[in-house]
């Protein structure tokens, strides 16, 4: 009996502890997600304000909001034209180097016995980790100057399909590997050719990877400042990174457009986070599971 | 037309055309780059010729580039750590039992959705404008005048926005490794009366090995070639000291129009993110076989 009773009490007590200490773990958990999305709200809270208020107090609330902040920023910074650089590339780009990806590892799973094959498949991880600065120089030469094509959105594309070939095969391969061959067998006894059982049957089925393998081509694109900025130099074909930038770096004392303008570059992305933050993580998550 | 020929036929439109555009766009540049660290090209004229190993021994024999060198292996060394620690400090803190998990992952995570360029300047401003205000308020001397301003507090402040930005991405890694360890495992552990270091450091560390390995993995190679954050956040000041390896390179090319030289400093980054993942990846699957 005695026993019984200093058990329950000790569950009590067991119980309390574990409320407090969540309480705690909710308290830090919560301080350091404010200490994380603090440097957003600052610039959205001081894009609404007059410079000289900013530079006054960047905490405080702003006296009246200043919305011509924002077109001031769009305009300047040739907002809408970069914009459309931007999607027009990371689009092509990205539709592009899954869809060769996944038929390049299609390939590459089914007839895995081929040397050619297996040599393929071990170039393309082992070049994964050749750094961007290494080919840098070279892909400006080769292209840029020999070739006459800087300045060119198209050849910025295709440096980006190259670019984003290995990783999403990589993905792909995995993937394909778990697909029983028997489902190839029987489209092809039915009459499907080669390329219509990819097309038809297995490509559907790679809709989760598929996603994964977008996630991480359109981000990387997206966010691109290096390899546009040694390709394109003339405003009218600059992506958005290349404009905030030329935007932020030529200007000196007006800040409040400055950060306008950025929230304006962050904005697309968030809302594409806010709505896909499921796949975004998700696909992560599968990307480093092979890695 | 056979089984064989059909295969052969597929392998040249599915495999050929993404293999040829990885190649012209990351091995020939990639071998054409290393030939170019023999030359004395300026990157203008048409008509260069091989000099031997000059790029190379200029480029070891100049100090900025070793100083360079010096601050991206203490800029590594840094990220490499601290966004682990806080990584896995946020997927254990985020796989308790408290509420609006989803909403606090969401919070961490979004730093990862902005490019390095916006990143950076907001940062700037914050490091700039904001933390000196905290100074002058508080009267705290640590805040009184701007980080950028000085050299070793100007690099703290890249590791600070580096580290912000990459520990929600490996945070979202650890708690999928996290949430993979069985719970009957957990559960036994509670019952024998493990406390939460306990089950911290005998279960959790050992089952996330391999987490662990991809993480460190990622954080080395992303480090490394962090040129974006760098660019916006102090443009390697104050007086080039903040010029990291991958932003440097990008100086010797394009401002100083060294690009030999530019180059051979491109290959020694590659040689060493190759020797260093390698020996990674060795010492953490290792430490996961004994675990």
């Amino acid at each position: 009996m005695a026993e019984r009773e200093f058990s329950t009490a000790g569950m009590a007590g067991m119980k309390q502890n574990r409320i407090v200490s969540n309480i705690i773990i909710f308290v830090v958990v919560l301080v350091l997600a404010v200490l994380f999305v603090m440097p957003f709200f600052l610039m959205v809270l001081n894009s609404f304000k007059l410079s000289t208020e900013f530079i006054a107090n960047p905490f405080s609330w702003p006296v009246e909001f200043h919305f011509e902040n924002y077109s001031n920023a769009f305009n300047t910074m040739n907002f809408l034209n970069s914009f459309i650089n931007s999607i027009l590339i990371c689009v092509i780009a990205t539709v592009v180097s899954t869809s060769l990806s996944a038929m390049n590892a299609y390939v590459l799973t089914r007839f895995a016995g081929w040397k050619i094959n297996k040599f393929l498949y071990m170039i393309l991880i082992a070049a994964m980790v050749v750094p961007f600065q290494v080919i840098m120089i070279p892909l400006v030469k080769i292209y840029g100057s020999t070739f006459g094509l800087s300045n060119n959105i198209w050849m910025v594309t295709f440096i980006h399909i190259g670019l984003n070939i290995p990783f999403p095969t990589f993905l792909f391969c995995g993937f394909i590997g778990g697909i029983p061959r028997d489902l190839d067998e029987a489209a092809m006894i039915d009459g499907a050719s080669m390329e219509g059982t990819f097309f038809k049957i297995i490509f559907p089925l790679l809709k989760p990877i598929i996603i994964t393998s977008i996630v991480f081509t359109a981000l990387s694109i997206w966010n691109d400042y290096i390899l546009a900025s040694t390709f394109l130099s003339v405003k009218e074909v600059k992506t958005l990174p290349l404009m905030t930038y030329s935007f932020l770096a030529t200007r000196s004392a007006d800040y409040a457009p400055m950060m306008a303008g950025l929230v304006l570059m962050m904005l697309p992305v968030l809302i594409l986070y806010m709505v896909g933050q499921k796949y975004i993580i998700g696909g992560i998550v599968a990307g480093s599971v092979k890695g | 037309m056979n089984r064989k020929n059909q295969e052969i036929k597929l392998f040249c439109e599915f495999v050929i055309p993404p293999m040829l555009i990885w190649a012209s766009i990351v091995v020939a540049p990639l071998f054409y780059g290393l030939y170019l660290t023999f030359t004395n090209w300026n990157g203008l004229s048409n008509d260069f010729s091989l000099i031997g190993f000059t790029n190379y021994i200029s480029v070891f024999t100049d100090s900025t580039f070793l100083t360079s060198l010096g601050k991206t292996f203490l800029y590594v060394f840094f990220v490499v750590i601290f966004s682990n620690v806080l990584g896995i400090a946020l997927a254990l803190l985020l796989t308790t039992a408290i509420k609006g998990r989803g909403l606090f992952r969401t919070c961490f995570f979004a730093a990862n959705m902005i490019g390095g360029i916006i990143m950076g300047y907001i940062w700037n401003y914050i490091f700039s404008f904001a933390m000196t205000k905290i100074g002058e308020v508080t009267g705290w001397g640590l805040f009184e005048t701007s980080w950028l301003t000085a050299p070793t507090t100007a690099l703290v402040a890249l590791i600070i926005v580096t580290v912000w930005q990459m520990s929600g991405y490996l945070m979202v890694i650890y708690i999928a490794g996290i949430t993979n360890i069985s719970a009957d495992i957990l559960e036994a552990a509670k019952i024998d009366g493990a406390n939460a270091w306990q089950m911290f450091a005998n279960i959790k560390l050992p089952m996330i090995a391999s987490s662990i390995t991809i993480c460190t993995f990622m954080a080395i190679s992303k480090a490394f070639m962090s040129f974006d954050v760098n660019l916006a956040l102090t443009a390697g000041g104050p007086y080039k000291s903040t010029e990291l390896l991958a932003f440097k390179i990008y100086q010797t090319a394009f401002s100083n129009f060294e690009y030999g030289k530019g180059q051979a400093e491109a290959v020694v980054l590659f040689i060493i993110v190759a020797i260093i993942s390698m020996i990674q990846v060795r010492v953490s699957k290792s430490k996961e076989v004994n675990a």
